[in-house]
């Protein structure tokens, strides 16, 4: 394999298993290795370290892995070449996802940090990006919400993503953050991004991003369609959202109540079980909607029992839901506490209003927003084009020139 | 390290004592004296060091800063609560596989719940909700805390109001106290938009004062 005068020969080889798995390893190596030893590239040897690292996970030897990856890591440091970038971003993903697989995210805090200081310095962008969404990863997996925000707004930002994938993951884990930080507007757009940027390859992903979205727009108020749910191949994972949706949409507290203990290990293998508490809230406020557009007047303990709420005091506890839901502009009427009901206002008709035109402005802020994005996102190859057209251009411009030429002199004979 | 940790037990039975005497004076500047001597041990975080008293010198480090927290609800000083609670937290955080869990763990965490809820910081606390794990939402001091957001939330404020009866530990009484003070402005507001007309007795029962005189008090402050 390698020359046996390589180190990265001897810290590499213990790692390979003895079976046949390591005549296979070993027939990549060696063509390789003939190569390094011709030109002896540090690229030939960080790939290496891929090959081996990427063989071990696949064979879930984590521990082997783990080892090959810190040798690695340690090996990039001493290297301050661009061309190697591309492989170390790349080792970087393995590495975290070796550790996060193993258990011991947290050891690698440090290390990560460190590393993005250091691609940082080099203006190593892909490294960079590749780094802070590493990092981001491992602050939300152990719902260090607040430093993961924290190093966000400091990291250096990027405007021109060329990388879809990371840019992909960085949207969604902004998400995360947002909705957990109750700006459940901004979350929105981000993962709504998130979801529609990601290749279609990716289906785990488009799951869980799709999962976050669903979530955050119940929160906001509003009921996603039936069609988010029935999309190709999602559509197992998404039942347990589809029934909280149902109940949320219904407004009925015992529905949404027997939902989310039915599927309480989903949800909190997803960890959006504190978001389902606060969805409680949400259900409450859209079954007073309801009630209150059906009936002209209702007393407060029919609405205490319309909606469920089995507390003691529910009168009164339903007066001050209904009296901060007026004063939210969630409904419109008044309350008459002497007699005990609720009075709905006459709704007058909404095209009178500013609602269609706050309803269009929005939309057309979206479509401009869009095409905007989307002129930015072209991306013309640098100088290839100009250089295939000049060729052509200029043959065919000689072309023209010499029967233009050709022409005049025609003409000429002609005019004499 | 042996004399170091004697003198500093010395110093907390002697802050307890003063603490019991409500002699608040004392008990400051004992404190104060006891975070100077905690420079000194090499164990505490960020440094972490192993050292053989680790063990003793991070259980009496967090039972200082515990000390501290109470002592702040007692004189009713929020910063000096934030400040004692952030420098308390890593113990709890980080130290869970060294020490043994303290006793007063929850009851402390619940009151910082508490206390964002009364200064509106709702974001701050749903993100300090994520870190505890997901058995603490059992425990009734978190429990506490979680419900009375919900109902304020919700807009139940009378929920709110009567919670106050039953508040777990006495370092609540003090931020249920400021809480009733929101309730009663929140309560104020939507009554506003939503009633045309509401008698005094009525007013009274909801906003939960004892009698007319604290009534008209509180309409005058509030035009």
């Amino acid at each position: 394999a390698l020359p046996p005068s390589s180190e990265a020969f001897t810290r590499l080889s213990p790692l390979l298993p003895k079976e046949d798995g390591s005549e296979m390893d070993v027939d990549t190596a060696a063509p390789a290795a003939q190569v390094s030893i011709k030109h002896g590239l540090p690229e030939i040897e960080i790939y290496c370290y891929l090959l081996v690292l990427i063989f071990l996970i696949d064979h879930k030897k984590y521990d082997e892995a783990k080892a090959c990856a810190n040798s690695s890591i340690a090996r990039l440091k001493n290297l301050n070449r661009r061309t190697v970038d591309v492989l170390a971003s790349r080792l970087y993903s393995y590495y975290s996802y070796v550790h996060e697989l193993t258990n011991s995210l947290a050891e690698i805090r440090g290390t990560l940090l460190g590393l993005h200081r250091m691609a940082t310095l080099h203006h190593d962008e892909l490294g960079q990006e590749t780094l802070l969404n590493l990092l981001l990863r491992n602050y939300l997996h152990y719902n260090l919400y607040d430093q993961a925000e924290k190093l966000r707004s400091k990291a250096p930002r990027f405007e021109a993503h060329s990388n879809q994938q990371q840019f992909c993951r960085y949207l969604f884990y902004l998400g995360k953050i947002r909705t957990i930080q109750l700006e459940y507007t901004d979350a929105k757009e981000s993962l709504l991004q998130a979801a529609r940027k990601a290749p279609t390859a990716a289906r785990g992903f488009r799951i869980q991003c799709n999962k976050w979205a669903i979530l955050v727009r119940l929160l906001l108020g509003e009921i996603p369609e039936r069609t988010v749910f029935m999309q190709k191949g999602m559509k197992a994972a998404l039942t347990p959202y589809f029934e909280l949706t149902n109940a949320v949409r219904v407004g009925d507290l015992e529905v949404f109540r027997a939902v989310a203990e039915k599927f309480g290990s989903t949800f909190s293998a997803d960890r959006t079980s504190n978001l389902i508490v606060r969805l409680r809230h949400n259900v409450i406020r859209t079954g007073l909607r309801n009630i209150s557009i059906s009936y002209s007047r209702i007393s407060l303990a029919d609405i205490a029992k319309k909606l469920r709420l089995d507390t003691k005091t529910a009168v009164a506890d339903a007066e001050s839901i209904v009296a901060k839901a007026i004063r939210d502009g969630a409904i419109d009427a008044t309350i008459d506490h002497a007699n005990g009901w609720v009075v709905s206002k006459e709704t007058g008709d909404v095209y009178s209003t500013n609602e269609p035109q706050a309803a269009f402005n929005s939309r057309i802020a979206f479509c401009l927003n869009m095409h905007n994005e989307a002129v930015k996102a072209l991306r013309f190859p640098p100088n290839s084009h100009k250089e295939k057209e000049s060729a052509e251009k200029r043959r065919e411009r000689l072309q023209q020139e010499e029967e233009l030429a050709k022409h005049m002199a025609e003409e000429e004979d002609d005019d004499f | 390290m042996d004399p170091k940790l004697v003198e500093v037990t010395q110093l907390i039975d002697r802050f307890k004592a003063a603490f019991k005497a409500s002699n608040f004076d004392v008990c400051s500047t004992l404190l104060s004296q006891l975070k100077v001597l905690l420079t000194k041990f090499p164990s505490l975080p960020p440094v972490f060091q192993q050292t053989p008293n680790a063990v003793e010198e991070l259980k009496l480090a967090r039972e200082i800063y515990e000390q501290a927290v109470i002592l702040s609800v007692k004189m009713e000083d929020q910063d000096a609560f934030e400040r004692d609670f952030c420098q308390l937290k890593p113990y709890y955080m980080d130290t869970c596989g060294i020490i043994p869990p303290s006793s007063e763990e929850y009851p402390i965490m619940g009151a910082n719940l508490l206390r964002l809820l009364v200064q509106n910081r709702i974001a701050e606390f749903h993100t300090e909700l994520e870190l505890l794990p997901a058995k603490a939402l059992d425990n009734a001091y978190i429990k506490h805390g979680v419900e009375l957001e919900q109902s304020f939330m919700e807009g139940a404020y009378n929920r709110v109001l009567s919670a106050r009866q039953t508040a777990p530990h006495e370092t609540y009484i003090y931020f249920m106290d400021l809480l009733v003070k929101t309730v009663r402005d929140e309560i104020a507001g939507c009554s506003e938009k939503g009633y045309d007309y509401l008698s005094i007795n009525d007013a009274k029962q909801m906003f939960k004062f004892s009698s007319d005189k604290e009534l008209q008090q509180y309409i005058a402050e509030v035009n």
